[in-house]
């Protein structure tokens, strides 16, 4: 098969970027490549018609450990650099990180398992609402000076062996800080913590944990982003 | 972003700045990690797809090429050919739920991007919806010809049709 004419070869390249040329094919297209120049653009230029239909895809924050495998591979998983987030800081061991917010992250677990005596009717100053992938509502957080309020949607389907943990995330790329486990059924109340009133707030976010929460203090699986907005 | 903010994170990272690393992949993970779970389903098959490809990125900065596309089309490409690798490695089979996994026709927030994500959407919608649709299943979801036939029971002729004649009036609509 002579590939050099450029309507077949055109035709491989788009199909060698979609996916569908697999198996020998696939290798065999790969070799023309390294061998044609031609053939080579013809693949670039695809990547670049075909990018685009990434952005009906909702980006999905990668769980911590990603970053910490690469990190390890390439060898820097010593440098202070390691948590992507911090790299202002680098006289902080980012095992030191982990450390702490493991111990805050108990502190609050606790605390949100202690519903106050006087939770009642102030005005609620914040809301987020934590929506599936495919933007059906899970849960309603409502925040008030003294409380937060989370409900749970009928559309939660709450899975085995798993719990789920309520994230703030700070603006300034710090480590996140728990907030809790989220009811997966009925509402919940409980104290709010003060540092959810700084502006220092990028989003909650909600991670898959084992039973009981995250046992390293950081979010094992971000499944959800969702953003808080002041009313 | 891409000019005033990849471009250079990219190089600094080929020049051996694990900041400028760290930051590259802060920006751009949440990006390439959900392509490759829209593509592989599995979170640790997601997962390593990503590490592979932000090694890969480590090592090969140095040879991006501008005049060869966007920074974040190399990188998607990345991810995107090694869960492809992990699919066939893994023989992962590939299913999609049609009716939870509505195809959108546009993306939802298509308001953001740049003229050539419109023209591209244009072009998309020019086309037949049985090649649209044929297309992003293979793009989008990874699935095998053979997969694509399975969820829009058709043959394989017909589908392989769909997405030869439905990538052929892309390129012409794409080149106007």
């Amino acid at each position: 098969m002579n590939y050099l004419i450029e309507e077949r070869y055109n035709a491989l390249a788009a199909e060698y970027v979609i996916g569908t040329l697999r198996g020998k094919a696939r290798i065999r297209f790969q070799k023309l490549m390294m061998q044609y120049q031609a053939i080579h653009d013809a693949t670039c230029l695809w990547e670049q018609y075909l990018e685009g239909l990434n952005h009906s895809v909702a980006p999905v924050t990668p769980p911590p450990k990603v970053w910490a495998e690469i990190q390890r591979r390439l060898g820097h998983a010593d440098a202070p650099q390691a948590v992507p987030d911090q790299p202002a800081k680098p006289s902080r061991n980012p095992w030191q990180w982990t450390a702490l917010t493991g111990l805050a992250a108990a502190v609050i677990v606790a605390l949100f398992l202690i519903v106050p005596q006087k939770t009642a009717e102030l005005p609620v100053s914040q809301v987020a609402i934590v929506s599936d992938n495919d933007n059906q509502p899970l849960w309603i957080v409502e925040v008030s000076r003294e409380s937060i309020k989370v409900r749970v949607t009928d559309a939660l389907a709450p899975l085995p062996d798993t719990d789920y943990e309520l994230w703030m995330v700070p603006a300034n790329d710090a480590a996140p800080i728990s907030l809790g486990l989220l009811p997966e059924s009925g509402s919940l109340l409980a104290a709010a913590p003060d540092f959810l009133f700084s502006d220092n707030i990028k989003a909650l976010a909600v991670s898959k944990e084992p039973p009981g929460g995250s046992p390293t203090g950081s979010p094992s699986e971000v499944l959800y982003i969702a953003p808080l907005f002041k009313v | 972003m891409e000019h005033e903010t990849l471009f250079p994170l990219l190089c600094n990272t080929a020049s051996g700045d694990k900041n400028a690393f760290a930051k590259l992949y802060q920006i751009t993970s949440p990006q390439l990690y959900a392509v490759a779970l829209k593509m592989l389903k599995k979170p640790d098959l997601a997962d390593e797809a990503t590490q592979d490809a932000f090694v890969k990125i480590w090592h090969n900065a140095g040879h991006y090429q501008r005049a060869k596309g966007t920074v974040l089309t190399w990188m998607v490409s990345i991810v995107r050919y090694r869960a492809l690798d992990l699919m066939r490695y893994h023989k992962v089979r590939n299913e999609v739920d049609l009716e939870a996994e509505a195809i959108p026709d546009k993306p939802d927030n298509a308001q953001r991007f740049s003229a050539e994500q419109q023209k591209l959407e244009e072009c998309m919608d020019e086309l037949d919806q049985s090649q649209r649709q044929a297309i992003q299943l293979a793009y989008v979801n990874g699935l095998s010809h053979q997969e694509v036939v399975h969820h829009l029971s058709s043959p394989l002729g017909t589908i392989k049709s769909w997405i030869r004649r439905g990538l052929q009036s892309l390129k012409r609509c794409l080149s106007l």
